[in-house]
Formats: C-alpha cells, structure tokens, sequence
C-alpha cells in the first residue's frame, strides 16, 4: 500500500477543517455589515480565530497533499458562494506554497508550521478582488449619483490596489502570531487531553 | 411543476452571475436585464417551495434596489444616509450571486453533486471532501447550538468580557466534537466501501433537460449584453 | 448447529491499541458459524467493540495498535484484504446513530455503499427498493437526515447497510441512543437478518431485546473470552447468576415496557418493585411533611415562535383546552418533593428534553416559575438555580483542568470549596487533568461539580445512562441519591428502567407534553 497517498480518512479530516475554517470565515464576515472599515480587519480577525482549528489540523497533517486540497476547495466555495473565481489561483496558490513549507519541515518543525499557515492564510485576501475590479466603475458610479468624493474616499480607502499589499502582508504577519497562539490552544487543550 | 435542474446547469448560472455581478450596469436597460438575472434563481427557489428564503431574498433585494434608485437622485446628506447607500449598493451588486448560491446549496443532493463532479472528471479527492463539507455544516449547527445552551446555563456567553476567552469556550468544544463525529464518520464510510479502487456508480442519472438548456441560453444571453456593453460600446 | 461451516476464524488473536489501555484483546481464538447470531457481552472495556473490528478491518486498517494472530473472514484474510473488498461481506451499524452517515438526506445514505463499490445503477435501485420495502421505511425516503429522531436515523443506518447485501453484519451497541419503541423496530431488523441467514454479531449491554435471537453467548472479560453459553442456557440464567457478572438484566426491562404500554397511564410509583416502593415512601411521606417542596407553575411551551410567552400563559389560564392543543409542554402545576431524585419518563419525543430545557431556562419564551424555598424564580433566573448534565456532556466542558472547571463557576475563586466538591464527587486526584481526559462517568462527575459550584439547587439530566454497562449505571444511581441526600433536587429524564428502580424516589410521566397519572 502506498502509505503516502491520501485516503477516504484524510480526505473526510480535510473536508471537516474547510467546513470549520469557512464558518469561522462566514461569521467574521458578518461582521463585515456593521461597518467597511472591519471588511478590511478580516485579514487580522480570521488569520487569528481560524489558527485554532488550523492547528488542530496541521497535527493531523502527515501527507503532501492535505493542505493543497483545503485550498482548492476553499476555492470552490468561494466560487460557489459568490466570491466570483477571480480569488482562485491566489487561494491555490498560497495553499501549495504552504502545503510545501510544511513538506519541508516534515510536518513536524514547529517553525515552518508557523510560516505556511502565514503563507495559507493570503487566500484571505482573494475576498477583497470583486470589490477591487468593480472599484473604479463603482466609485464612479456613486459620484454620478451626488456623492461626495470625500466620502467615496472613505469608502475604497481601506479596499484598493495600493491597500492589497498591505494586507496581504498583514494577512501573513497576523497568520504567523495566530499560529503561535493556536499551538498553544492546541497544546493546553488538546495535547494535555490525549487526543492529539 | 417541478424541475430538477442538473448540478451542472446550477454551476454554470453560479459562474455566468459571478461573472455578471463584476460589471457594472450604466443602463436602465442594463439594469433590467441584471434584475431579470436576479429574479430567475428566486423563482426557482419558489418552484422547489422554498418559500421562506425566496421572500426573504426578494424583500431584502426589493428594498436594497429601491432605495439605491431613490436616493441616487437625491443629495446625499449625513453619515448615516451615506453608509445605508453605500451597503445598499454592495447589496445591489453582490446579492444577486448570493442568492444563486444559496438556490444551488440548498436543492442539490450530495448524491448528484458527487455524479456530477464525476462527469466533470473533477477527482475523486475533491467531491468527497466537497461533500464532507456539505454534510458537516449542518452538524457545525447542531453541535453549536448545544455548546451555547451550555454557555447560557453557565453564564459565560460573553467570556466575563474577555473576546478571547469567548472564542476559546465556543471553539474547543466544538472542535473536540467534531474531531470525535470525523473519526466515527469516517470508520462508517470505510466500512462502506468509501476507500474503493472501483469506480464509483450513481443511481442518479445525469441529463441535459429542455429547462436545463433553456436556462444555459438565458444564461448565455445574459453574460453576452454585459460582455458586449462592457468591452465592445 | 447443523452447519458446520465456520465462517469468522479468529486465530489466536491479540491486540493493543497505539496509546490506549483499554480494549485490548489476550490471545483470543474464536469461530463463528454461518447463520448464527452471537451477543457477546461484558463491562465497558472488555474488548468487545475490538472484536467487532477485526472482523470488519477497521483493526488494523484504520485503528493502529500491535496485532498477533490471524483473522479470516468468509476466506479473507483481514491483513491482506482492502476495506472495501470487505464492504460486500461484512456490514457494520454502529453506536452513535448522529455521525455514522455521509449523506445529508436518506435516499443518499440507503444507497452510499453500493455506489461506492461500483454496481451498477439498475441493481443499486432494486437493493434500495428492496431494503425499504423490507424495513417499512417508505416514509423516510426523500428526508434530511438531519431531521430524523436517533432511531429513525438508526433504521436507515440498517437499510445502509442492508442494501450492500453482506453475508456478515455486526452491530456495535446499537440501542445505546435509543427509546424502547424504536429499540424495538431494531429487534425486528435483526430478526429480518437472521431468517435470510445472515450470520449475526452484536455487541451490547442492554440484553432484554435480544436474548430471544440469540444463539450462542460470550462474556468477555479484560480482553479474553471467560465464559460462553447456547441461547437456551442464557435465557435461563438466574438474576442473581447475571448481577454477578456485572450484566445488565435479562428480563427485567420488559416488564417496564408493559408498563409503558398501558394506557391508563397508572405509571408512577405503583411500577416500582415494592421493596424499592416500600423503602423510599417511608422517606417520602416525611419530606412532604416538612414542607420541603419544589413548585413548578405555568410549564408550557411551543417551539412555535408564534406561540409567544404571553399567549402561552393565556393558555395556562384558560385552562388546557383548544388552543393549548399544539403545544409541546402543557403542564400548569406540578409539586415535587424537594431534595428527591424524581424520574422523569415517556417516549422518546413526547415533551421530555423540552421539559428539562424549560425548568432550565434555556428556552426563554416558557412562562414557567420555579418555587423553591418560599422563593420564585422565572425568565432568566431559572438559569442560575437550575443546571443541566446534558446527555453529551461533551459540550458543557470548556477549560484545560478540572479545577479551573469549577471555578469558572463561582463567582469568586474559592480554592477551599472547590476541592471540598472535588472531594465530595471523587475528583479530588484528577483536579489538574484536562476534563477531555476523563471518562464519560467521570466527565459527568465535573459537571456536576460545575453545576454545585455555581449553587445551583435543582439538578436536571437528561439520559445519564444511555449505553452505559451495569457498573457505570449503577455508580450514576448512586452517586444521584447521594447528590438527594445533600439537599440538591434532583430530575432525571431516563429510558433506563433499571435507574429508576435503584435511585427515584418518584416518578412522573409526561406523554405529548402533558403529565399523565
């Protein structure tokens, strides 16, 4: 038996976590109605909350493979639920480069878990591409319509193609400290309880 | 009247309005054929009785249309207005592909999803995991629903004030549960065959109906003003 | 047997699971003939479920361990042979009817296994027909399952596996979560099998509904066969011979089910054995004396969101005819002795868990009042008197020891009082483990611990015992009167008929929501 292809077990534990990883990701982004401002903190908020659950996952993870999987079907939900297909090659591409780090450290190097859930979590950032393509026409829109610029301003100012940088590496930055928070949840609860 | 659509005729109008609810339309004839596009997956959701959510899809997609029109007009004049148009906008712009999605989710069966990713020749990886996803948002609700039962009876729904302690008490036992429900879940399957070399079979017989075809032209028809408009006006 | 033909060869088997004690198997040799059914039985641990594995491959597929010994099923042997090559011999029903299937809805479920092993559509249908057909489940085609009660989800479970036409089937303690009407539906698959011939293997501590289709006994004991029996020579053991072994009894459940099955209702304490009716009267007569009482007023609900808490109270007023109809919970007045055990019965989705979740508090919109020492406590408040051991404890545990466990419940830390529950429930020695560690008992012990801690004065539970062995039934029993006589009142929703004979005091029975007797 090839002990290195991924099985039934593997992929039922991966479409468990990508359930989990996208209501932490739909409960986040209710928030995102109460103001635009936190439509932009999604790259603190679920780097953050989801590294628990991405956690407990990364223990499970033994196989190449895993990781990339999440991240095609975080890609095809996000399709599915609207995000448009835009985001896609960002999602699976973040997913294998993490899954690769990961490959390297065997699984195991606590160092490079670290560093490939900042890498996995930049597929946050494929949320923000239909609100950017559709920016300029939009904003214009809202100008024809009597709006002031200043508050168009207010509106994009946190969303554009300048900001993505930034959040892209914020996404990364706040993937790596919510890696070093979830190991630890992981260690106080799951390890002392047996289970991992 | 029923009509069950094919899987795949679902996936197409998701990727013809995600599509669609990137370009922006500038005419009222534009906009008659974006509302158009918009009204034909709550229709469908009335035809599979699913009554609730179309009503509530068309109230709140009513109201973010009229009042984007109405006030477009007008001066704009306080924070307050401006936000509310400014959400009623995204609404306007993104709703449409919501509501596709939730008409897709909500009356496709994990057997004919499974037959048609098959069909598709999507691996046999992904559609499981795709359906595992299916089948555990659900679960995710239940096992929720009883963690904050839990939280009531303990006074603890908002973590003494401390966010992160409300995260970890909602989080741990979830994911203590659901790692329990993975494992048993997937004994289950295995016993079943699920691991299988075999090809797997489906009693669920895949067709192109005259509706499905129907609304791919629509569909297409659609997808074409917009790409005309956009890129060729 | 006049077939000799063995079928299952376990050839000097042992097992150790990778980082686990329990369940594990010393040299076993056992051989199981075509067409018979065998229970094997034993206290929680034994090696039962172990055994169960191997035969399907689960062991050592997908549970690693060390394993010595052969295991040859219907010519196959388990070490060799892929799991799904073994789909079309051995079926399995398992214990947790909520996390065993795939499918969201049942026409998926029924037909999962065939598809899986690629036959082709034609056949896939005339199984499926076939397997509803047989097991009377046309009702639930075409259902969520998420919608299903646990024994209807466990019939579908059966049809499952019923469709990939095994020649084995085991199941794994598969009553554990259900009410005595759909125990009852599964006795009639498992009698279904056994005439088609099927060779039988079940697993289980609740004997009564299957001793009459068994043909042969093994009593497992730390991970070996110790003693073995034929169907007729089980049937005849003694109550004393079973309590000895630490089974559940044989026969004795049946009596409550007929009980159950009067119509008159006359449920209460009459029921009870008499020595037991006769030991807590004397105490109970006392109590009501003393005045020491629960009052529960105004218990109504609907889980109608049109039905709002004014109107339910309406109804309460005027008496419950008409419009009180729809309700789930109908109960305007009930007194119980206060610093009892009362045991609350009926089937399963008539009123009971609604009850429990109403004189909580968890569900908002029930006018209900709870009286207790001359004090009335309604809405919200009922939170804060009440507590609830939920039947998966699972969910009411939510920090990394057992200590902060408890003091998450007290308003302030108080390091004294806190050991002094400890103590009092036997946690003391496991204060500083995770409460993810602890045995399902002992998880329902730091519950209970959490519930005191916050000074809650009525103790709710909802089926402690459900798949529980003798032992662990009993040490629940115990420790419940024990909770009584410290002054907490105590209401336990069961199914267990041998619970309420060992621990209430009294007994009430809610049917559609209303009480009856």
């Amino acid at each position: 038996m090839n002990s290195n292809k991924l099985k039934a077990k593997d992929f039922i534990t991966v479409g468990i976590f990508t359930a989990i990883l996208i209501v932490v990701e739909f409960l986040c982004g209710m928030l995102g109605y109460i103001h635009p401002y936190i439509v932009a903190s999604y790259v603190i908020m679920i780097p953050l909350v989801g590294a628990i659950p991405m956690m407990l996952f990364y223990t499970k993870v033994e196989k190449f493979g895993m990781l990339s999987l999440m991240s095609v079907l975080i890609a095809i939900i996000m399709f599915v639920l609207g995000m448009g297909y835009l985001g896609a090659p960002l999602i699976v591409c973040a997913g294998v480069v993490a899954d690769l780090i990961a490959k390297s450290g065997k699984y195991k190097s606590f160092k490079k878990t670290i560093i490939s859930y900042g890498v996995f979590c930049l597929w946050i950032c494929a949320n923000y591409f239909p609100v950017i393509v559709t920016a300029d026409s939009y904003r214009k829109d809202l100008l024809d319509g009597g709006y002031s610029a200043e508050y168009c301003d207010d509106l994009f100012r946190a969303i554009n193609e300048k900001t993505i940088a930034v959040l892209l590496i914020l996404c990364f930055v706040f993937g790596c400290i919510g890696a070093v928070i979830g190991k630890k949840v992981v260690k106080k609860h799951f390890e002392k309880a047996g289970i991992v | 009247m029923h009509v069950a659509l094919d899987p795949r005729t679902k996936l197409y109008m998701i990727l013809v309005v995600s599509m669609v609810v990137l370009m922006t339309a500038t005419t009222p004839f534009l906009w008659g054929v974006r509302i158009f596009m918009t009204l034909v997956p709550i229709t469908l959701l009335f035809i599979e009785k699913k009554y609730a959510s179309a009503i509530r899809f068309l109230i709140f997609y009513g109201v973010a249309l009229v009042l984007t029109f109405f006030f477009l007009s007008e001066e704009s004049s306080g924070i307050f207005t401006a936000i509310l148009i400014g959400y009623c906008g995204i609404v306007v712009q993104f709703m449409p592909s919501m509501i596709t999605a939730w008409y897709c989710v909500r009356t496709t069966k994990i057997d004919e999803f499974m037959s048609a990713m098959q069909k598709l020749h999507i691996p046999n990886g992904i559609a499981i995991s795709l359906a595992v996803v299916m089948r555990f948002f659900p679960t995710i609700k239940e096992e929720y629903g009883s963690i904050r039962d839990a939280m009531k009876m303990r006074g603890i729904t908002f973590g003494s004030g401390n966010v992160l302690k409300m995260v970890e008490y909602r989080m741990i036992p979830l994911l203590f549960s659901c790692v329990n429900i993975g494992d048993e879940l997937s004994a289950a399957a295995i016993t079943r065959g699920l691991d299988g070399n075999v090809k797997r079979t489906s009693i669920v017989d895949l067709k192109l109906h005259a509706a499905d075809i129907l609304l791919m032209l629509v569909f297409t028809a659609v997808l074409g003003v917009f790409v005309y408009y956009k890129y060729f006006r | 047997m006049e077939n000799q033909e063995s079928i299952i060869k376990i050839d000097h088997v042992s097992f150790k699971y990778k980082g686990s004690t329990e369940g594990f198997l010393s040299d076993v040799s056992l051989s199981f003939t075509k067409g018979e059914t065998v229970l094997l039985c034993g206290a929680s641990g034994c090696g039962k479920t172990t055994i169960l594995r191997l035969i399907n491959g689960l062991i050592p597929h997908y549970y690693s361990g060390d394993l010595t010994g052969n295991v040859i099923v219907a010519e196959n042997n388990i070490r060799e042979t892929e799991l799904y090559k073994l789909a079309g011999v051995v079926g399995t029903v398992f214990q947790n009817p909520r996390s065993q299937f795939f499918s969201v809805d049942t026409d998926g479920e029924i037909v999962f296994g065939p598809e899986n092993i690629g036959l082709s559509p034609k056949e896939i249908v005339k199984r499926k027909n076939l397997a509803v057909s047989e097991m009377k489940i046309e009702k639930l085609l075409n259902r969520s399952l998420f919608e299903l009660s646990g024994g209807e989800k466990q019939k579908i479970a059966c049809a499952s596996v019923s469709a990939l036409l095994p020649e084995i089937i085991l199941l794994d303690e598969p009553s554990s979560n259900l009410d005595w009407n759909a125990i009852s539906d599964l006795r009639d698959s498992i009698r279904r099998w056994k005439e088609e011939g099927k060779t039988i293997i079940i697993s289980e501590h609740r004997l009564w509904y299957v001793k009459d289709l068994i043909d042969r006994v093994l009593y497992l004991s730390d991970g070996a066969v110790k003693k073995e029996w034929r169907g007729e020579e089980f049937r005849t053991l003694s109550e004393s011979e079973v309590a000895e072994l630490k089974l559940r009894p044989i026969s004795l459940e049946e009596k409550y089910i007929d009980a159950f099955t009067d119509e008159k209702g006359q449920i209460t304490s009459k029921q009870m054995p008499a020595r037991e009716k006769a030991k807590c009267n004397g105490n109970l007569t006392q109590a009501s004396d003393i005045g020491e009482k629960v009052i529960l007023s105004e218990f109504c609900f609907s889980y109608d969101k049109k039905h709002s808490g004014r109107r339910l109270r309406k109804c309460i007023q005027n008496g419950i005819t008409g419009e009180c109809d729809g309700l789930q919970l109908c109960i305007p007045n009930i007194t119980l002795p206060a610093g009892k055990v009362v045991g609350v019965i009926g089937r399963n989705g008539t009123g009971k868990s609604t009850f429990l979740r109403c004189v909580c508090g968890l569900e908002k919109r029930c006018p209900g009042k709870i009286e207790v020492d001359g004090k009335q406590y309604a809405g919200k408040e009922r939170l804060k008197i009440t507590y609830l051991v939920m039947q998966d404890v699972n969910h009411q545990l939510f920090t990394d020891s057992v200590k902060a466990e408890v003091m998450l419940s007290m308003e302030e830390d108080d390091e004294k009082r806190c050991d002094e529950i400890l103590d009092r429930l036997g946690l003391l020695p496991f204060k500083d483990k995770h409460p993810m560690a602890l045995s399902g008992g002992q998880k329902q012990r730091v519950a209970i611990a959490s519930a005191m801690a916050a000074g809650a004065k009525i103790l709710l539970f909802d089926e402690p015992t459900s798949g529980l062995d003798y032992a662990h039934m009993k040490q629940v029993g115990d420790m419940l009167k024990k909770l009584a006589k410290s002054g907490s009142t105590i209401l336990v929703s069961t199914h267990d008929p041998e619970l309420l004979a060992l621990c209430c005091d009294e007994v009430i029975h809610i049917e559609r929501g209303k009480l009856v007797g």
